[in-house]
């Protein structure tokens, strides 16, 4: 519930209690002002009719008082005693007869007026005067009304006394003082305030018993504004709303006007509902405390066990294993359920991808992101703790082959089997799988680096023993680098690289062994670097040439034909072993461009020397699992118009070892051309007669290590002798590398070697040299 | 009923007739104004009574309603009607009671004074009746049409009054001094203020 958020509430509990308690108070206040309007006006409707109905009882009584009035004096001014007293101006007499009357009727005021203006019975002068001056008045015609006596405003009731003739008048004058309107309440049903006002020559109306308390202008504005009307009408009192009625009273002519004015303060009006009010208050509260405190438990039954959510959710957000109580089968309930099951899945899930982020599916192992994070972690240690830790990378010399020609599934299962051979065999150490076939161990240790070295052996003993996958029985292999924290790096990337670095020194050492980083790795990998940027310049820097050394034919003694080798004229550094670039074309991939290079300006050169000198290029492995050789060795020839018989492709053991199936198509292919195959260096490494069957070779380059053996090893003669015979019984042609001495020379000839290539007859030469090699030298013994 | 005689006047000096108009201030007339004449810088003579005056209470009223009488003249009250009246008078000039039985037509009154003598009845509120005692020959009461005249006044100067009961003023009477010549016949009319008579004697205002 977002309003505009007037009062930011922090818990819907009070918001809600607010709202209700708010609605419950509003609707009562609803209640009670309506109830309160219809009190007021029923009220003043009441007081209005009550009013008119003390009007008219005042009417009534005023009349039946004037004519009980009128009846008493009118009897009195019939006695025939009395008229003969007033006849005969009999003043004692008269006198008595008034004070009989006074106390008869209970007036204060009554006297006798004759005709002539004459006033018996009043002692007052002022008095005297005004009742004679009545005598006009009375003589008129009138008999009743309010008339000024003595400055009071008196009801005057008159008689004629008839002698027979018009003598006199009996008069009685009533004084209107609250007396007398205490009189006129009491008969009212409503406690109303009955008063006499009376208009003086200034216009103000003046109450008859105000004269004590001064004028009342507002009361006195009222009078003037409503007495005519005769209708009640509202008027503000100090003492509140009062509603007033100003009744004209009939006035004896010529005296000033007189109204009856009957109030009635509202605050009288609405005393009878005070106990009402006090009711609806009363209820109003208890109402509003019963709907806070229902509120108040209502919303409790809601908010908790949203609390209760919130507070899990929240538990949940920091990773927490969070649940509720389900207690209701509501829609609380359900949620709560539902919560509990989110947070149970969410957690299961998390530590899922948490494992899958940090293990390796395959072996159960943690992989490089589980590495990294433990790796840190220990990183972090020995920089706080200060101690050691090593780094060992594993890499399995040949799983490369195996995975190649046995297949995946038989390389994963040797993985799986290597590691868990790993995790039994080393005990307290951290084990983890990069990639590939890729491991690491992570040991921190303290001073000793026998430790290390005992560990580096142990990892390769226990990997070392033949696994059965299959059919196939594997034996296995591996090389170790070894870097040290805090010496060799100091954080994850510095250490592995420098890991790599020494794992890569293990390899050239030659396998099956395993090497610590040294600082000199980290130097020569930073020639390497810098090397590799180089070498991706060269090509179009047009800083390769190629240098020939001549094969030279025993038989036919003269030179049969060049070996292309590549050389690179590296602008600063001048001349560069191919031992040193070559690796790295071979690694960066760039010797395919660079090989076919090679090829095509073979070609060329060949095709400028004389049709009998043929043209030996090597090719990689890696050309040759790259497709496309086919079509530069095709494009190569075409371009030099160069005999395919020509070109001679030297190739090592090894690339037997990837791919065989699409390598021996693509030789096959090249064959077929006419390209003749020679088999380069062998004898070394992983020789193995099965080549020589698989494949028909044209050629046979005997490895130099056993034409240098040829004179200190006495067998090597004889494998030399038996490496020719094969191959003249295979049908190939035989050249022997690096001779360098006349007596090799003579033992390889007499052994019948096709050819032969080494510094004995010329070392490597630029393409002219070597032409005019051929014009000058074509004879061995011809320097 | 009455009989109203100035019989035998003493002839001694030239006289004059005055004929009295009087009317209302709406030109109505007023019967029954009293009208009296008395003479100025000479006595006026003694009236002497003559015949007799009668007061009748008839239908409960009084008849006639005004009348004038020569001072020391008796009237006689005569009650036709069947009931009693106690007719009576408060008059300074002549304060009486009589009490009348039915149709006792037997008591007179002297009257010795003069003035006016407002006669009423203590049973019925409603009877009156006014005697004008004079005490002047010269005195009439208006006929139907206000009018009057009377006869044989000695020439010079006199003081006509007259006086009504409903006449607005102080005693009910107004008086005019004219001078009356010898032989001769005075015309002097009278407009007077009248209140409204009362509608009902005695119970009314």
């Amino acid at each position: 519930m977002q309003f505009r958020r007037p009062i930011g509430f922090r818990q819907l509990r009070t918001r809600l209690t607010v709202l209700y308690a708010g609605l419950f108070a509003v609707a009562m206040l609803c209640v009670a002002s309506l109830l309160y309007g219809v009190v007021v006006h029923n009220s003043k409707a009441q007081v209005r009719q009550e009013l008119i109905a003390n009007g008219t009882v005042f009417d009534r009584l005023w009349g039946q008082q004037t004519s009980q009035l009128r009846g008493a004096a009118g009897l009195l001014a019939r006695d025939f005693g009395f008229r003969a007293a007033v006849a005969t101006n009999d003043r004692n007499t008269i006198e008595s007869a008034l004070a009989n009357l006074r106390q008869r009727v209970g007036l204060r005021t009554a006297f006798i007026v004759d005709v002539s203006g004459n006033v018996t019975g009043l002692a007052n002068a002022r008095e005297a005067r005004e009742a004679s001056a009545l005598s006009t008045r009375l003589d008129e015609g009138v008999t009743a009304g309010v008339a000024t006596l003595g400055g009071q405003a008196h009801k005057i009731v008159a008689a004629p006394i008839m002698a027979p003739a018009l003598t006199g008048w009996v008069v009685f004058a009533a004084e209107l003082d609250r007396h007398e309107m205490r009189g006129l309440e009491r008969l009212s049903a409503i406690p109303l305030r009955a008063a006499v006002y009376q208009r003086r020559d200034d216009g103000n109306w003046i109450g008859a018993d105000e004269s004590t308390r001064g004028p009342d202008a507002a009361m006195s504005h009222f009078i003037q504004m409503n007495w005519r009307q005769s209708r009640p009408a509202e008027i503000d009192r100090p003492g509140g709303l009062t509603i007033a009625l100003a009744k004209p009273l009939p006035a004896v002519p010529g005296a000033p006007p007189a109204v009856l004015l009957l109030q009635y303060p509202m605050r009288l009006a609405l005393g009878p509902y005070r106990p009402l009010e006090i009711a609806i208050a009363v209820i109003g509260v208890l109402g509003l405390v019963l709907v806070v405190a229902a509120t108040w438990r209502m919303a409790r039954s809601i908010t908790l066990p949203i609390s209760l959510l919130d507070a899990a959710a929240e538990k949940l957000a920091d990773g927490q294993l969070a649940s509720v109580p389900v207690n209701s089968r509501d829609e609380l309930g359900r949620l709560a359920a539902t919560f509990n099951r989110m947070s149970a899945d969410i957690l299961e899930r998390e530590q899922r991808i948490t494992h899958l982020a940090f293990n390796d599916p395959l072996t159960g192992l943690p992989n490089r992101a589980g590495f990294n994070q433990h790796l840190d972690h220990q990183l972090r240690l020995v920089e706080r703790r200060g101690g050691q830790v090593a780094l060992l990378c594993i890499d399995l010399d040949n799983f490369k082959a195996i995975n190649d020609t046995l297949g995946h599934p038989t390389g994963d299962e040797l993985l799986r089997r290597i590691a868990a051979r790993l995790g039994e065999g080393l005990g307290d150490v951290f084990i983890a799988r990069l990639g590939g076939d890729e491991f690491v161990l992570v040991r921190p240790f303290d001073g000793e680096t026998n430790a290390v070295d005992d560990l580096a052996r142990r990892a390769l003993a226990v990997i070392e023993p033949a696994i059965h996958v299959g059919e196939h029985v594997l034996d296995n292999k591996a090389s170790i680098g070894i870097a040290i924290a805090p010496a060799d790096g100091t954080n994850n990337n510095n250490l592995l690289r420098s890991a790599d670095l020494a794992l890569y020194k293990a390899k050239e050492a030659g396998r099956g062994t395993y090497r610590f980083f040294e600082e000199s790795m980290n130097a020569l990998a930073q020639a390497r670097r810098t090397l590799e940027i180089d070498l991706r310049q060269a090509l179009a820097n047009g800083e390769f040439e190629l240098h020939y050394q001549p094969l030279f034919h025993l038989a036919a003694d003269h030179v049969g034909g060049f070996e292309a080798l590549l050389r690179w004229k590296h602008p600063a550094r001048g001349y560069i072993s191919p031992v040193e670039f070559i690796p790295i074309a071979e690694e960066t991939g760039l010797i395919v461009q660079i090989g076919s290079w090679v090829i095509q300006e073979a070609c060329h050169q060949a095709a400028r020397w004389p049709e009998h000198i043929r043209i030996a290029v090597n090719v990689s492995s890696i050309q040759l699992q790259r497709p496309g050789l086919g079509h530069v060795v095709l494009q190569a020839l075409q371009n030099s118009d160069l005999r395919p018989d020509r070109l001679e492709i030297e190739i090592t053991e090894s690339v037997f070892l990837d791919h065989s199936d699409q390598t021996l198509q693509l030789l096959h292919t090249l064959r077929g051309l006419g390209v003749r195959i020679a088999l380069d260096d062998f004898g070394t490494g992983y020789s193995s007669l099965s080549y020589l069957q698989s494949f028909p070779f044209d050629k046979i380059k005997i490895d130099r290590s056993f034409v240098v053996a040829l004179q200190s090893r006495p067998g090597a003669s004889a494998i030399v002798k038996a490496i020719i015979d094969l191959a003249n019984a295979l049908g190939m042609e035989t050249t022997a590398e690096g001779v360098e001495e006349d007596n090799q020379l003579a033992i390889l000839q007499k052994q019948g070697a096709t050819s032969i290539q080494g510094f004995l007859f010329s070392k490597p030469l630029p393409a002219d040299e070597a032409t005019r090699l051929l014009k000058d030298k074509l004879k061995l013994r011809a320097a | 009923m009455f009989v109203w005689s100035v019989a035998a006047l003493p002839v001694s000096a030239p006289a004059a007739d005055l004929e009295v108009q009087v009317q209302g201030q709406n030109a109505t007339a007023v019967p029954g104004a009293v009208v009296t004449v008395h003479l100025i810088g000479r006595p006026t003579p003694r009236p002497r009574p003559a015949g007799s005056y009668i007061i009748d209470q008839q239908d409960i009223q009084f008849r006639p309603f005004i009348s004038t009488i020569p001072v020391g003249a008796s009237v006689m009250f005569m009650n036709h009607d069947p009931v009693r009246h106690h007719v009576y008078s408060f008059a300074p000039a002549r304060k009486f009671e009589l009490k009348l039985a039915s149709r006792q037509q037997n008591q007179s009154v002297q009257f010795e004074k003069a003035g006016i003598v407002p006669l009423g009845c203590n049973i019925h509120d409603r009877m009156i009746a006014y005697l004008a005692v004079v005490d002047t020959p010269w005195a009439k009461t208006a006929d139907a049409g206000g009018r009057l005249v009377l006869r044989g006044i000695p020439a010079g100067a006199a003081t006509i009054s007259i006086w009504h009961p409903y006449l607005r003023a102080p005693g009910n009477s107004v008086t005019r001094v004219v001078t009356l010549a010898d032989a001769k016949v005075h015309a002097e009319s009278f407009i007077i203020p009248m209140r409204p008579p009362p509608r009902d004697p005695g119970t009314a205002y």
